[in-house]
């Protein structure tokens, strides 16, 4: 197999396939990826504002990443990023989607689907109809469900829970939205794993967690590379869900909602694009740094090697 | 070859596509229809703020015939209901493209920001110049033009103005003991500084304590961001602007009294814990069904809360709600009152795409007549912005807008710097942090100062 790729290569000598063959993609990624990225990394290094315009705007160097530095709000926005990301794809995107992924592939097939359908509804919802529900759950009495039910009748202060457990509220609220898309993934891997091997570890005596540990997991290593990376860049850009419940306020404004309230909404009218897009330019960054860590820790290079059994 | 040509094609055609979008080429003879195009932010009750350029344009085209010009002028009056953030943003989108609207409608804070950008036009040099250049807008009254002006010119005519009053129910003071005359007479004495903000927290307290509203029902500002909190600042003696150094003000001594009074409103009880942020149907329906004693709003919302909350009944609102000044911090001081004037700006040739500005100038003055603007005022409770309609008898027949247009005589308008918005974002953020109690009123304040320095810079003078 490997002479015939050789031979038909040293026939077509410098034939550019791959590129044609790659084409509609790689237009897609400069035009949608590429070339938006530069833009922004062009735009961190200006001062355009309304003020400004697109055309009166002036050359600042590196004043607006000065500026993130010095700032007194900078820490706070960044470390919740952090913590944000974190907690919401360890316990939902990743965490949640496995357990949610595992069970459901070892119970009948109906119910399984059953219950993954379930985990898909906050994912088609509608935002703005989604979040209204759990500000409603969450309102202070008599309005919130929560306040109603569990609070009052047990004698305690209602208040408004989403503020003043905001941090739990934008965790669960893009959790239970992040998980179903693991889920699918997960699910579709766990159920390619080829029959004679689980069939094996069972015979073999593996209990439930020996299985999960030693077969379910190195075979879905790809997907979970894919969907941690996926959803952890998804997570640290994403911000509408957080906009529509709190607005960033009681200490949930995510650094990129911070982007957008600086570049986008300020709320008298000025917006400050340069200032914004460097904050930008900041999660691009540390987004293509996470991808490297990513792909060097899952050892990317050894999963897109060419199957060892081919090239026997 | 072929799949060279193809992709020539392929690149080629969003060109062939977008070139369609041709800029309108003025015709220089013959019968001429001129196209107005007005944006405004409004919903179904403030619709004439846009609407009003179709009677404007039957009156106009009427004259232009009278003077034998042979120009039609056709409206397109647009109004959407989008957050003013995403209004502003699309407003400046367009116009850097050039496919901006002759006439938009907005805040007038607006006016310095979009003239630096050089999308609208000044309109006049001086306010006499104005008002002596179309008799509707010597009509207009005299201060409100103070809210157009920038740098010495007047780049905008107003729309309609409003007061944001400190509401209260007048029938849960009566049942803590309040006399008909004591209740009469609580406007009047906020207005002249008897009834300060500490009075307010009092008697709060104090109807909680008798059991007329309930624990956290005594005050209910504002749930949401707006410029309505920089009110409370005023009223500690704060100011926002220096017009003489043409710079905006921080004053850290009012700032720390104003955050002093944000936290204390939840520590005694008398406003929720973590209630900014509270959703507005929530809030309208509290306090339009009398449940709070005092709370701070605009005077549009009688129109939302008659309309959408009472079934159509303002008799249970004049029962009910009473209304005043914001009350003074400083015990002898007038109370005040925000108003937000939204104005009329006409955008330049560049970023509108279109001849004939001073054809949209002249729309613009047959928009502003008392008729036209009686029928937006009424509608949506806004107050009127002309000296006729203070004679006019439509406009007198409307009770409630007639018994808070003295207000006027105490407002003050947010300044026309285009960094107050910065300012604005930064002052809030405090704020909030001191009310939730995520910091201490005085390290609310350091904080400010702090982002202020670095963000403002030279542009705000911090006291």
């Amino acid at each position: 197999m490997g002479k015939e790729t050789e031979e038909i290569r040293k026939i077509k000598p410098g034939r550019p396939d791959w590129f044609w063959f790659l084409f509609p993609s790689l237009l897609l990624i400069v035009l949608f990826f590429f070339l938006p990225i530069v833009i922004t990394l062009i735009i961190s290094g200006t001062n355009m504002s309304s003020t400004t315009g697109f055309h009166a705007w002036k050359w600042v160097g590196l004043n607006n990443f000065r500026k993130i530095a010095i700032l007194p709000e900078t820490a706070d926005h960044f470390w919740l990023t952090v913590k944000y990301v974190a907690v919401t794809l360890a316990f939902f995107n990743i965490g949640m989607a496995l357990v949610v992924s595992i069970i459901t592939t070892h119970i009948s097939r109906g119910t399984g689907f059953f219950f993954r359908a379930l985990w898909l509804l906050p994912r088609i919802t509608p935002t703005v109809t989604y979040v209204m529900m759990w500000k409603f759950l969450g309102a202070n009495a008599p309005y919130g469900v929560f306040n109603q039910l569990i609070i009052q009748p047990l004698g305690l202060a209602p208040q408004n829970w989403v503020a003043a457990s905001s941090f739990l509220f934008i965790v669960l609220v893009n959790g239970y939205i992040g998980a179903s898309f693991g889920m699918i993934i997960f699910t579709s891997a766990i159920e390619a794993i080829p029959k004679d091997i689980t069939i094996a570890s069972l015979v073999d005596g593996a209990s439930m967690l020996q299985r999960i540990r030693y077969v379910i997991l190195p075979y879905i290593k790809w997907p979970l590379l894919f969907v941690t990376t996926y959803q952890t860049l998804s997570l640290m850009t994403s911000f509408e869900q957080i906009m529509v419940l709190t607005d960033g306020q009681f200490n949930t404004e995510v650094w990129s909602l911070w982007a957008y309230h600086k570049a986008l909404q300020n709320y008298w009218g000025n917006f400050q694009w340069g200032f914004g897009n460097a904050l930008a330019a900041v999660l691009v960054v540390v987004g293509i740094i996470l991808g490297i860590i990513y792909l060097r820790y899952f050892k990317f290079n050894e999963l897109v090697q060419d199957p060892k059994i081919e090239s026997l | 070859m072929k799949r060279l040509t193809f992709l020539i094609i392929l690149l080629a055609l969003p060109a062939l596509i977008f070139a369609g979008g041709q800029k309108e080429k003025a015709k220089t003879t013959g019968p001429q229809t001129v196209t107005i195009t007005v944006w405004a932010k409004a919903n179904n009750v403030e619709h004439w703020r846009a609407d009003a350029a179709v009677p404007a344009a039957k009156a106009l085209n009427a004259e232009l015939k009278k003077e034998g010009k042979n120009i039609t002028v056709v409206v397109k009056p647009i109004y959407d209901n989008t957050p003013w953030g995403q209004y502003k943003n699309k407003f400046t989108m367009a116009a850097d493209a050039g496919e901006g609207p002759d006439i938009i409608c907005s805040g007038h804070e607006d006016v310095p920001v979009w003239a630096q950008a050089g999308y609208i036009i000044p309109l006049a040099n001086s306010v006499s110049q104005i008002q002596g250049m179309y008799p509707e807008f010597g009509d207009v009254i005299d201060s409100l033009w103070n809210a157009t002006m920038w740098h010495q010119k007047v780049w905008a005519v107003p729309q309609d103005t409003e007061a944001r009053p400190m509401f209260f129910s007048k029938t849960n003071l009566k049942k803590m003991g309040w006399t008909d005359a004591q209740v009469k007479a609580l406007p009047e004495k906020i207005n002249s500084g008897q009834f300060t903000l500490s009075d307010l927290i009092k008697t709060a307290q104090e109807a909680i304590k008798k059991g007329v509203v309930k624990p956290g029902f005594g005050f209910w500002h504002r749930p949401k961001k707006g410029g309505d909190y920089i009110q409370f600042y005023v009223s500690y003696g704060g100011k926002v602007y220096d017009p003489v150094k043409d710079k905006l003000i921080l004053d850290k001594n009012a700032l720390l009294k104003w955050y002093q009074f944000q936290r204390k409103v939840v520590t005694t009880g008398i406003t929720p814990k973590n209630y900014i942020g509270t959703e507005w149907k929530i809030w309208h329906d509290t306090v339009s069904h009398n449940n709070a004693l005092f709370w701070n709003g605009g005077i549009w919302q009688w129109a939302d809360w008659k309309t959408n909350y009472l079934n159509g009944d303002e008799s249970i609102l004049f029962k009910n709600v009473g209304y005043a000044l914001i009350p003074s911090g400083i015990r002898g001081k007038e109370g005040n009152t925000l108003s937000h004037p939204l104005v009329y700006m006409v955008t330049t040739e560049k970023a509108s795409g279109h001849k004939y500005r001073d054809l949209v100038i002249r729309l613009l003055a047959f928009m502003t007549t008392k008729e036209i603007n009686t029928k937006h005022a009424l509608q949506s409770t806004h107050l009127g912005i002309l000296k006729s309609q203070m004679q006019y008898k439509p406009y007198l027949d409307a009770k409630f807008l007639s018994s808070v247009t003295y207000m006027l005589k105490h407002n003050w308008y947010q300044p026309n710097d285009s960094y107050y918005g910065q300012w604005f974002d930064i002052v809030w953020k405090g704020m909030t942090n001191a009310e939730n109690g995520v910091k201490t009123p005085q390290a609310a304040v350091d904080l400010v100062v702090k982002e202020m320095k670095i963000e403002l810079g030279d542009n705000v003078i911090i006291k």
